[in-house]
């Protein structure tokens, strides 16, 4: 059994490897295109935004990666029952690219932890665009910031966010 | 007492379903998950909460049907790393687990201290499926396991969210301990929403293979 106790001790510490993984920051780009056969890589710099960016007072919208012919445009919000009657009813629109959604399962994890939050007014996990789709209630805010957190608990990474026009594809 | 309701629970869950190692053991922070498994080997079950994204903890209950053990444990599950990628996700992790192993040995019951470790390695696009998973037990005077197994998986279609997703299958398991060592098993995965369903037979170890996981 003396076999077994290194192994538990090396389990224990690989927690962190998650963790090491969450400092990396979303990348926000301004444009509106974007191609990745993986978002999760480096593009040489991070971006700045100087000594006065305060990273939950400003909204990161659309992302552009541009690698020339791969390009593609950004998903837009997915429409269904739900959805569509939540912004008739005034709801902002919020389309995010979510990294690793591949099964029904990740759709579940992200369901169950944003429904939980009273500014979402519906919710919608499009696994053919890995795209997670949100209305905020009218008067409701969900700051990027927070869906990055509620992704996290959900167990994965947001790769851009997208709001109102952008998300609408106007 | 509280080990007796713990057992009558798992064993009531492991009759109604089945379930796979090879569903992610870790969920979402605050979500439950059964895990049930029944294969050529033993029928299993195990109930997790996910404290938080990379770690759930659980209850198992193990029939390992040979031998006539009972195993009765707690078990953690970390999710030690996840790779993310627009059109896949790979994981790793690793398990352990402490409790008790039950066995009748000449009319007597015997019990014993059980302790294992385990890791699991998986990657995965919307069509196809790798995985790994090994686990050594310790049963004191009962013996030791160890356990490889690895699947292939492909997916004939992309089903979108809330979709009947269907996959074909092979396992290969390796069991030390066992008459048949090696053993190769097709299976079907079915996959709705918070459901996961898979079915096979093992060709060279003939029993059935009937899983379920459900989280919620």
């Amino acid at each position: 059994m003396n076999k077994t106790v290194p192994l538990f001790i090396a389990a224990a510490l690989a927690t962190s490897a998650f963790a090491d993984d969450d400092k990396q920051e979303m990348k926000h780009h301004g444009d509106g295109q974007m191609n990745h056969a993986d978002m999760n890589h480096a593009h040489g710099a991070e971006h700045d935004h100087g000594a006065n960016h305060e990273p939950e007072s400003h909204e990161h919208h659309a992302m552009a990666h541009d690698h020339g012919d791969m390009a593609m445009i950004a998903a837009t919000i997915t429409h269904t029952n739900e959805i569509s009657a939540a912004l008739a009813n005034g709801g902002a629109p919020v389309v995010v690219d979510v990294l690793g959604v591949v099964c029904d399962f990740c759709a579940t994890a992200m369901n169950k932890v944003f429904s939980k939050r009273d500014e979402v007014a519906a919710i919608y996990v499009d696994l053919d665009k890995k795209t997670l789709n949100l209305v905020i209630n009218d008067g409701s805010d969900l700051s990027d910031k927070q869906i990055e957190k509620l992704a996290k608990q959900a167990g994965y990474r947001i790769a851009a966010i997208r709001r109102d026009n952008e998300a609408m594809g106007g | 007492m509280i080990k007796t309701i713990l057992r009558i629970a798992l064993v009531s869950m492991s009759l109604i379903v089945c379930a796979t190692a090879f569903a992610r053991p870790v969920s979402y922070a605050g979500g439950w998950t059964l895990i049930e498994t029944s294969n050529r080997a033993s029928s299993a079950g195990l109930l997790h909460y996910t404290m938080n994204y990379n770690l759930s903890v659980g209850a198992r209950y193990e029939w390992q049907r040979g031998s006539n053990t009972r195993v009765t444990a707690i078990q953690p599950t970390f999710l030690a790393k996840r790779w993310f990628g627009r059109d896949y996700q790979a994981n790793l992790y690793f398990s352990g687990g402490i409790g008790t192993a039950e066995r009748k040995i000449g009319g007597i019951e015997s019990s014993e201290t059980v302790k294992f470790v385990g890791v699991m390695a998986d990657w995965e696009t919307r069509s196809l499926f790798v995985s790994y998973e090994g686990r050594r037990m310790n049963l004191g005077q009962l013996g030791n396991q160890t356990m490889h197994a690895a699947r292939l998986g492909w997916a004939p279609y992309e089903g979108d969210t809330g979709a009947l997703h269907t996959w074909l299958m092979l396992e290969v398991d390796h069991r030390k301990h066992m008459d048949e060592r090696t053993s190769v098993t097709p299976l079907l995965r079915f996959f709705k929403g918070p459901a996961l369903l898979e079915v096979g037979y093992n060709l060279s170890d003939p029993s059935p293979l009937f899983n379920f996981t459900y989280r919620f």
